[in-house]
């Protein structure tokens, strides 16, 4: 193989790179979001993205539940749209029951993490108890309408489209083809992620909540009903966590264990420094692209030993990640 | 009860607080009139703070209430905001990430917008002209001094009627005190009644109109402020008169 197939396969393994790790960006973001806030490791955060990956699955194709009624198939909108509320909803709901009962009696975290296992032990079962335990594939045939809308906007900029088998790609010039998927996931990435920012930058309630992840109890001081801030953290955390839910079942497969990919997500936030939401970011995209550029050019068993070396390497070299803050001024 | 208790605009009777078996409050009372400056003067660990976050709803009353105009004060922090107290906490806690404008926006929150936020971000401003300078610098790079003055504006954009103080004074140098003082004055004068917790007596009870000695989480003595200044026990035991 030649250079010119060597630099063909980096490009393309770049737009996957960009496109996994903007997937891991949802959820490590709010999954940071919730640690600048409580200051605790939200393991039951892969639980959300579970929630929100059934849901989908479910209202897709169609509801069954025990003869007592149904529910007939929605398009992917809808199932979209219904999955990220009903996460969101979920991530309020464990919060309240879980978190907050601890949170009124102590200021010790520990608990809160403690509680947050037990949360995502208990989301799974519930998931292998209900549904089942099996796997379940999802068709990225359901996205065509909207592939078709991304096909006319990009073929308006010149850009081929082309289809291999059930697989929509683009044609980037040369051999470099993209799927529509991957495109699909970037484009949503950075809309929800851009949304956010404007969230946290424009808003009176995006204010209070960056003022909280510098200091929760002086952001009670200053009049903002701190339960309601924390429910609307959790709330964004489950829906952004959802995206990433349905986004990793369509590219995978959908399982109750799903939301163990979390890991990543956690080892991107790290990486990226714990509590800050830039450091998310850049963090999943650099761990999307050690993936993808591993498995193109060395085997694809070996991406989770490149993603947990940098994750070593970086606590060893820089333990509070690239935008981690003291301990006493974290956001 | 003192007779100024009477109609008072706020009123905290009979606060007990104990962190686990520590009682750091045993049955505190105090008053504070409209337009009125008082000081409550103790030393560490008196329970002055103690004091200020159970009126604030920031740590729980085990005994006692809070009265704003004769009416119950809430427990609930936010509301307690929204029904007209701004606490400046001890230690300043300026949102040290946020810029000088952040800080004094997110003051405003109760008010949801309402009314001129910008015409009092101006009062601010014409109260603390440095702040105006550095409004679009990260509060955490401002001197202690400023930082003390960003915590008393970021109160005052709420607009309160009862602005309350937790050791201004902490860790300032002398002249910086004084500066803020005759601010805290200024501001007293265009209206907002002011509750003051001090260990910095001599300025507390120079600026006040009366005060309260807490000793131990009790009240010690009470009275106008100029007596105290010129009490023996209070000179020997708080000014530091005879070491000084
Ligand atoms: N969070 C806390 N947990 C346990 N004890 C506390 C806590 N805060 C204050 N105390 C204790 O309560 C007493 C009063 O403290 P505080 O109100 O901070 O006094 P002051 O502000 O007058 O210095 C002290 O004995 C202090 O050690
Ligand atoms: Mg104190």
């Amino acid at each position: 193989m030649g250079i010119d197939m060597q630099f063909t396969t980096l490009f393309q393994q770049i737009i996957n790179g960009l496109s996994l790790g903007s997937v891991y960006a949802l959820i490590a973001v709010g999954y940071s979001l919730v640690y600048s806030i409580l200051s605790f490791s939200n393991f039951a955060h892969g639980g959300f993205l579970v929630v929100g990956g059934y849901i989908c699955y479910g209202l897709l194709s169609g509801l069954d539940v025990y003869g007592y009624f149904t529910i007939p198939p929605f398009n992917i909108w809808l199932a979209g749209l219904n999955a990220l509320i009903g996460a969101g909803f979920i991530a309020v709901l464990t919060e309240r029951l879980a978190y907050k009962p601890i949170r009124e009696r102590t200021s010790m975290t520990l608990y809160l993490l403690i509680a947050s296992m037990g949360v995502s032990i208990v989301i799974e079962n519930i998931f292998v108890i209900v549904v089942g335990g099996r796997f379940r594939a999802l068709p990225q045939d359901i996205f065509q309408d909207v592939f078709a809308v991304l096909e006319k906007i990009l073929g308006f900029f010149g850009l081929q489209s082309t289809r291999e088998g059930s697989s929509h790609l683009f044609n980037l010039g040369g051999n470099v083809t993209v799927s529509m998927f991957d495109i699909l996931s970037l484009i949503v990435a950075v809309l929800f992620l851009g949304g956010l920012q404007l969230f946290l930058r424009r808003t009176r309630w995006g204010l209070a909540i960056r003022a909280a992840a510098c200091d929760l109890r002086t952001a009670g001081l200053m009049g903002v009903n701190v339960s309601l801030l924390i429910g609307i953290v959790f709330f964004v955390a489950g829906v952004l966590a959802a995206i990433g839910g349905i986004f990793l079942s369509f590219r995978y497969t959908l399982y109750p264990q799903l939301g163990g990919i979390t890991t990543k997500a956690f080892v991107a936030a790290v990486i990226g420094g714990l509590g800050s939401l830039p450091g998310a970011v850049v963090g999943s995209l650099i761990l999307g692209l050690a993936e993808m550029l591993s498995t193109g050019f060395i085997s694809s068993q070996m991406r989770d030993l490149v993603v947990f070396s940098l994750l070593v390497i970086m606590l060893l070299v820089k333990p509070a990640g690239f935008f981690g803050k003291q301990i006493s001024d974290k956001i | 009860m003192t007779p100024a208790a009477a109609g008072s605009l706020l009123e905290a009777r009979n606060i007990h607080v104990s962190y686990g078996a520590i009682k750091a409050l045993q049955g505190f009372s105090l008053s504070l009139n409209e337009r009125e400056i008082v000081s409550v003067i103790g030393a560490n660990g008196a329970g002055k703070s103690t004091f200020m976050n159970a009126v604030m709803g920031m740590v729980k009353r085990d005994e006692g209430d809070v009265f704003l105009d004769g009416k119950r004060l809430s427990r609930k922090s936010y509301r307690v905001v929204q029904s007209g107290l701004s606490l400046v906490p001890e230690g300043r806690k300026v949102f040290a990430p946020l810029t000088v404008l952040e800080n004094l926006q997110i003051g405003a929150f109760p008010r949801a917008g309402q009314g001129n936020i910008a015409k009092d971000m101006e009062w601010v401003f014409s109260l603390f002209p440095r702040l105006k300078e550095r409004k679009d610098q990260l509060a955490g790079t401002l001197s202690g001094g400023e930082q003390q003055m960003l915590a008393i504006g970021r109160a005052l954009m709420a607009r309160p009627r009862v602005l309350l103080l937790d050791e201004p004074s902490l860790g300032l140098a002398p002249i910086i005190i004084c500066d803020i003082f005759a601010e805290l004055r200024r501001i007293n004068e265009e209206g907002v009644s002011i509750l003051l917790v001090e260990q910095n007596a001599r300025q507390a009870l120079l600026l006040s109109h009366r005060a309260y000695i807490l000793q131990t989480g009790r009240l010690l003595k009470e009275g106008v402020s100029s007596d105290l200044l010129a009490d023996p026990e209070i000179k020997e035991a708080y000014l530091g008169t005879k070491s000084r």
